[in-house]
């Protein structure tokens, strides 16, 4: 059986060119597709790792920091990498870059082995809170940069200073520019190279919320330019506006990896309903619903797999009047709790929330609804 | 190696702006200044206390930079995360390493330049008839302290591929002073007929180890004003390469630590 995605990817990065001679070279087509003898291939992942372990030998013996890591990131997708602090996102994506090396398993990056010079030729990476040379101006700080892919062009840097909104600023001390600004810097001076992937590590993190607007579009329109875009963020919300698909790893595994809409479904619902009876109130609480009146009207918040329909004749057979039904998708801080923390933490989270917020609610099984669960 | 020369010249700009070393070598030149005024109390001779004194001061002045400058450029790179965004691009990593000594070379030749220029003018201020012969053999004790500092900061480059900057002082430091005060005794030892092997070999090893610092300090010659040299060029010369072999041996060493380094 012939692997027409490992051949792709050889002959999209030159081995089998050199092979074939120049022939081959006519059959790929912007990078992405690759003409066979027999049949046309996508090269549709820009990052791979298999079974990619780290461990680490402590005083108290060997220590797993990345475990039999999986990962498949697309071409052209904006992906999130989640995971609590000392998860092991920042290892994952030293061991992509070449900075460390795994302990065992196989990671592959535009489709070399992670760490290959010629990868970093066609990547770019922006470290959490990127220090700078503070007695470099914006402009020097990019022709820096510039120089080490050995690219000489000033207008190209002045270019990509304008791009992030510096154009103003550059001829100013890095010294002097606040945190979105070098966090704009540290963009320009990832798209030097014109790269194909992006490597971001909490790209707004700390920033303002206009910064931080501009950032977030900034990285959509590297997606809509058809570059890869891997963000390791703590910023759920970002995260779920703006990426694709996405990995939570916890202790050094994968819990999660899909599409996002994938990954999110399967939510609740919430009934409004009028004249319901405690009684029936009653009876529809139970450990996965939470059941709550706001101004003599129910709201039950149930999941989807509660048979809605049911509920719904329960409540018009007792003479209620159902007055809204809203699906709610699942939220991507709920996904990350329940991945990284497990159920206890979640309902300790809520109680936690229940005495902070308690209002007019009437409390449920378990767990009890609050003003902004009910709202939101 | 349009690498290794952008991250030189971002280290020597980075490093003549560091403020411990600016501290360091504004007290090196306010020792430059007022040395006259010590030699005055000296019942010595004046051109040869003067000439002792400020020399000592490049020299003591200049080690301490040389060690404080390099065995802080690799930590502060990994503590900064600036390293992390330089092997990102297409950098290897002795790329990297060679750019920083380079750069930490510059900015000693900078620093030690503007100790020599004030030397210089102490001591034609000092000594109004002093020949220009003078001036020039005098100017050439720093070149060769800088020949010496160099391969301090190749030794401490080595070094601080593998252990914190505090330990790095002390092992640079200790390096430089064994290699300038024992050195000669290490090689005595080595040559005499009446040890016995084991610490012949020892003190052979030892000697070849650690550089021969003392090599560089040519100022007795300078001050004393002794016999020359049959040929003092050859002398220049083999000291010179000898340094450069050292530094190629210990930047190569220390390129292949830093190459399996997890930073």
């Amino acid at each position: 059986m012939i692997d027409w995605a490992r051949l792709a990817n050889l002959l999209r990065y030159g081995f089998l060119e050199r092979a074939l001679g120049s022939t081959a070279l006519h059959l790929r087509w912007y990078n992405r597709i690759a003409i066979f003898p027999g049949g046309l291939c996508l090269l549709n992942l820009a990052i791979e790792t298999k079974n990619l372990t780290k461990t680490y030998k402590t005083s108290s013996g060997p220590q797993s920091v990345v475990k039999d890591l999986d990962l498949q990131v697309e071409r052209g997708e904006i992906f999130g990498f989640l995971g609590p602090n000392g998860a092991g996102k920042t290892t994952t994506i030293k061991i992509l870059l070449g900075i460390i090396d795994s302990t065992s398993g196989e990671a592959s990056v535009l489709g070399n082995p992670a760490g290959d010079i010629e990868s970093h030729r066609k990547l770019s990476y922006l470290p959490e809170k990127p220090y700078y040379y503070e007695h470099m101006t914006g402009m020097e700080i990019t022709q820096f940069y510039a120089s080490l892919f050995g690219i000489k062009d000033r207008e190209l840097c002045e270019r990509l200073l304008n791009r992030v909104n510096l154009g103003n600023d550059m001829n100013r001390p890095i010294s002097q520019y606040s945190k979105g600004m070098q966090q704009r810097v540290g963009l320009a001076q990832s798209l030097l190279n014109d790269p194909e992937l992006l490597f971001l590590d909490e790209p707004t993190g700390g920033l303002d919320p206009i910064a931080h607007i501009e950032i977030r579009d900034l990285i959509l329109k590297f997606r809509d330019e058809g570059r890869t875009v891997f963000i390791s963020s703590h910023e759920l919300s970002d995260v779920e506006r703006i990426c694709d698909r996405v990995a939570i790893i916890n202790k050094g595994e994968m819990v999660h990896q899909g599409r996002l809409d994938q990954l999110l479904s399967g939510g609740r619902i919430e009934i409004t309903a009028d004249n319901v009876s405690e009684e029936l109130s009653a009876k529809l609480r139970n450990d996965e619903s939470t059941v709550s009146f706001k101004a003599g009207r129910l709201i039950a918040d149930i999941p989807d797999s509660m048979k809605p329909g049911e509920v719904i004749d329960a409540i018009r057979a007792a003479g209620g009047e159902v007055v809204s039904i809203i699906p709610r998708r699942k939220r991507l801080e709920d996904l990350f709790l329940e991945s990284v923390a497990g159920d206890n933490v979640i309902k300790g989270r809520k109680l936690s929330k229940m005495t902070d917020d308690h209002d007019d609610h009437v409390g449920s099984g378990t767990a009890t609804t609050t003003e902004e669960e009910v709202s939101s | 190696m349009n690498a290794v020369l952008s991250i030189a010249k971002t280290t020597i700009g980075e490093a003549i702006r560091r403020r411990v070393l600016l501290v360091i070598l504004l007290i090196g030149v306010l020792f430059l200044v007022i040395a006259p005024g010590l030699s005055v109390l000296s019942a010595r001779q004046n051109y040869t206390v003067l000439t002792s004194f400020t020399l000592g001061i490049i020299q003591l002045t200049s080690a301490v930079i040389a060690i404080v400058l390099t065995v802080y450029l690799l930590p502060n790179e990994v503590e900064r995360r600036t390293i992390y965004t330089i092997l990102s691009k297409p950098v290897y990593r002795w790329h990297f390493l060679l750019g920083k000594y380079l750069g930490a070379v510059g900015a000693l030749a900078m620093m030690m330049l503007l100790m020599s220029t004030v030397l210089v003018l102490v001591f034609k201020i000092m000594q109004r008839d002093a020949s220009m012969e003078d001036v020039m053999r005098l100017a050439t004790a720093p070149i060769f302290f800088f020949v010496q500092m160099s391969l301090l900061a190749a030794v401490a480059m080595f070094f601080s591929t593998f252990v914190s900057p505090i330990v790095n002082i002390f092992l640079s430091g200790g390096v430089y002073l064994i290699g300038t005060l024992f050195s000669p005794v290490f090689q005595d030892l080595s040559n005499n007929k009446n040890l016995s092997p084991a610490v012949k070999g020892a003190a052979t090893l030892v000697h070849t180890v650690v550089p021969n610092f003392a090599q560089y300090n040519i100022q007795s010659g300078i001050i004393n004003r002794g016999p020359e040299l049959r040929s003092v060029e050859l002398y220049y010369a083999t000291i010179v390469g000898y340094a450069l072999i050292y530094i190629t041996v210990f930047l190569i060493a220390g390129m292949m630590v830093f190459d399996r380094k997890e930073v």
